[in-house]
């Protein structure tokens, strides 16, 4: 096992110099520049103070130039300034990740509670109005955008003061009621969606291995509904689910960067979004490296996960 | 297995709770201190950039600009310059201006300002190396001289009427050596005059300010505290106002100030503001190069639906000079080419030589500078002449870099306006203007431009605007539609704020809350 992630880590290289290079000239190829940005259509400037901007902005060297020197740089760690605040990227990111990965995480587990003991009881009840009303609510959230449910949120809870926060954030670590009961309707927003794609795959997936062999044969031998259902049904019913759900931790970071701008959280995704349109490219490729590896990572955690669930998955060769 | 099954019981029992767990906790969680200090919370939908007040270009760090730093003069409520830090001014004569300075005014580090100051603030913005967008609006000084400590003269190498409004601008605050020496710029930190100092700034959340117990002000500012929130959404701010979370909002977009109107708790304070919305033309590209087809799209436009449309009614149609700026601005109805005609404007066009009219394409964002609304209401406006415009909506980075390259056939924007028509009018349209990205030349416009901005009188300066705006409605480069409101959504605790009108908070400082 130990060999096997040492394996997967070190593949984390190639991945994100791959993505370094993507990142870096596809930002560029956007239209506009930081320093076009930064002008915006009001302002004038005499061709030598355009020269100094020029330089500052650092768009006096040719692209590929850019490139090695900023390679070289978050070698050594350093992810460069921002080309607008000035102040150094790292510290504003790691500042902001934390918020937005607890966000994801939450969101997460409220779409595994929910989905999952839905999408059991939905397969033991099948084609029951039970399991129909749990489709159709299903399919529900999972057409709702997450920006809109977010929204909507916003204005019908808007009267509940605390509820929604307003600027006024408070960490994990501060004072931990407050900050989960500010998070959990910008997760739910973000995790209703997922929650019905869960419940959705443990249905099918449930109603796949409740018509195999093993299980009628634990249910002729007279054991309990519960235990087959837990204890035999559901131990090979979740391992697809696992798989769908490390694959969308991404997506669900990437929902929580599109809610922390509707409910107005100082996360990664208002940075994110805040650089994109001011063509922050160092804020841009930073993030963008970061949460390549946090993609990575998660997957490796994922097939972990996947091998703790079933003892015929082996990661490691050696361990044969 | 059966451990991480009892594991994932609990797991759903917590859950079920959760919700219940966290309603119980809040009613304790919002304690208000009910006396004490007096704290206003305001909500802003940008974050500052930066607090350099020589070097900002965005609005929203403008904003905090206004509380923390002082200018020689600054504009009241009705646009009008009043004194600053210079308590009087002499304009001998129309190449030089006279400074009195107040005496006993300290900066935030308790130093003394002095007529020093403001040398080496004005010398910094003029500096190319500082990059300073204030650098066009004094690039006329040609010396600085102190007089004495409280004595500063400024020498012009041309006349500027409207200098003393420039010096109003944010961009042209006074500063302290010591505080850009110590930290390269002020981006990071704030030492002003201002009523207000900075205590605390967490990016992307809040920026807390205090007050400045030694303000030249008496009895300013009115709080001990002000905090700016952050919060992008505006429906998210309105409800913010709404819950109590913040005491008042800056708010432009009109759907939600609709919204506003309709509750009680909350009251909407709005005057026609500073900017000007515009539908203007690349001069240069055929069928724009004609006036005569500029002229005929002008009939087609109506001014009060786009208003009614795109703002929802909040807005005041203008002409080439903001209509807040009562002193100057004619009323649209004594401009040629403002009001519709349908009849005349396709017989402009027949007269062009597009009897059948013609395609072109509007360039627009859908960010409310971009006004996507607007040009989908001229759109349709146009087909009532005849001419098809496609709708060409672009991010807003692509759309500024449009901009910059003045690359469009006709586009709709947002203009800084000013109560001052030549700081508006010269920059914009003046064939040598630095964003007259209409390519306009005129020299009949180019004439009173230069004559305007050289005469000192106030009558034959109006006469002269007055023809000028004349002129700009004929030749039509540009069409001005409307100043949008300020609007601010206020809660109940707030009294005695005031709008200048350019989007300053400077009134928060004689702001009280209950």
């Amino acid at each position: 096992m130990g060999r096997y992630v040492a394996k997967r880590l070190l593949s984390l290289i190639p991945v994100l110099f791959g993505v370094s290079l993507i990142i870096f000239f596809l930002v560029r190829m956007i239209p506009g520049t930081a320093l076009e940005m930064y002008m915006g259509t009001q302002v004038e400037a005499t061709p030598e103070q355009m020269e100094e901007l020029t330089r500052l902005f650092g768009e006096d060297k040719p692209v590929f130039i850019l490139y090695t020197e900023w390679l070289g740089d978050i070698v050594q760690g350093d992810f460069g300034c921002s080309l607008r605040t000035g102040r150094p990227v790292l510290p504003d990111i790691m500042a902001r990740l934390p918020l937005s990965m607890e966000l994801t995480f939450f969101s997460l587990f409220l779409a595994l509670v929910i989905g999952v003991p839905l999408g059991i009881a939905s397969s033991l009840h099948q084609n029951t109005f039970g399991d129909f009303l749990s489709r159709v609510t299903g399919l529900l959230g999972l057409s709702l955008p997450q920006f809109w449910l977010a929204a909507l949120m916003v204005m019908a809870f808007s009267g509940f003061r605390g509820w929604i926060p307003m600027g006024n954030y408070v960490s994990l670590f501060e004072d931990p009621v407050r900050n989960l009961k500010m998070l959990f309707l910008p997760s739910l927003s973000i995790g209703i969606g997922f929650a019905a794609v869960v419940m959705r795959y443990t249905r099918n997936s449930m109603l796949e291995v409740l018509q195999q062999d093993y299980i009628r044969t634990a249910k002729a031998k007279g054991l309990k509904q519960r235990s087959v259902i837990y204890t035999h049904a559901l131990k090979n019913a979740i391992l697809p689910v696992i798989t769908v759900t490390g694959f969308n931790v991404g997506y669900l970071l990437g929902g929580a960067i599109v809610v922390e701008e509707v409910f107005a959280l100082p996360g990664m995704g208002r940075l994110s979004l805040y650089a994109i349109y001011q063509r922050d490219y160092p804020i841009i490729q930073a993030i963008v490296m970061i949460i390549a590896t946090i993609f990575v990572v998660v997957n490796l955690i994922t097939d972990i996960i996947y091998a703790l669930a079933d003892p015929r998955i082996r990661l490691d060769d050696t361990a044969r | 297995m059966r451990k991480s099954c009892k594991l994932f019981i609990a797991i759903s029992i917590l859950m079920l709770l959760g919700p219940g767990l966290f309603a119980g906790g809040a009613s304790e969680v919002e304690t208000v201190s009910a006396d004490a200090e007096k704290i206003l919370t305001i909500g802003v939908d940008q974050e500052a950039i930066g607090l350099d007040p020589h070097i900002v270009t965005a609005f929203s760090s403008h904003r905090r600009i206004d509380l923390l730093y002082n200018r020689l003069v600054r504009l009241d409520e009705n646009l009008s310059v009043v004194p600053d830090l210079a308590e009087s001014w002499d304009i001998p004569d129309n190449l030089t201006y006279i400074f009195h300075l107040r005496k006993g005014v300290k900066f935030h580090n308790g130093r003394e300002m002095v007529a020093e100051d403001v040398k080496y603030s004005l010398e910094r913005v003029l500096d190319d190396k500082t990059a300073s967008p204030g650098r066009s609006y004094i690039a006329l000084v040609s010396s600085i001289d102190v007089m004495d400590s409280y004595t500063v003269k400024l020498t012009l190498s041309a006349p500027l009427a409207s200098l003393l409004n420039a010096l109003t601008s944010n961009n042209l605050s006074i500063v302290p050596r010591e505080a850009v020496e110590a930290n390269t710029n002020l981006q990071k930190v704030a030492v002003g005059t201002g009523p207000f100092m900075l205590e605390e700034w967490i990016p992307d959340n809040s920026m807390t300010l205090v007050k400045n117990p030694d303000y030249f002000e008496a009895d300013s500012p009115k709080v001990d505290k002000l905090i700016f929130r952050v919060i992008p959404e505006s429906a998210s701010l309105l409800s913010g106002v709404k819950s109590g979370d913040l005491d008042m909002a800056t708010i432009n977009d009109g759907a939600t100030i609709r919204q506003a109107n309709g509750i009680s708790q909350v009251r909407v304070q709005s005057k026609p503001g500073i900017n000007v919305r515009t539908f203007g033309f690349n001069t240069t590209r055929a069928p724009f190069d004609n006036p005569l087809v500029r002229e005929a799209l002008a009939l087609a436009v109506d001014r009060d639906e786009i208003i009614a449309l795109a703002e929802f009614g909040m807005g005041s149609p203008t002409g080439p000079i903001p209509v807040s700026a009562k002193k100057w601005a004619l009323p649209l109805t004594e401009l040629p080419f403002s009001a519709p005609d349908y009849n005349r404007a396709k017989a402009l066009l027949t007269e062009a030589g597009y009897p059948d009219g013609f395609t072109f394409n509007i360039v627009c964002s859908s960010t409310y500078e971009g006004g996507l609304d607007v040009a989908q209401v001229i759109q349709n406006e146009l087909k009532n002449i005849g001419v098809t415009a496609e709708l060409e909506v672009v991010e807003w980075g692509v759309y500024i870099d449009r901009w910059v390259k003045r690359d469009f056939d006709s586009m709709v924007e947002i203009r800084g306006g000013s109560g001052e028509p030549d700081r508006f009018l010269y920059r914009t349209l003046h064939s040598s203007g630095g964003v007259n990205n209409f390519m306009f030349k005129d020299a009949e416009t180019d004439r009173l431009l230069d004559l305007g901005r050289s005469q000192t009188v106030p009558e034959e300066r109006k006469a002269t605007y007055d023809e000028l705006q004349k002129v700009l409605a004929e030749a039509a480069p540009v069409i001005f539609l409307y100043s949008p409101n300020e609007n601010h959504v206020i809660g109940p605790r707030v009294t005695g704020f005031k709008q200048v009108g350019n989007g300053s908070l400077y009134y928060i400082a004689e702001t009280s809350v209950k």
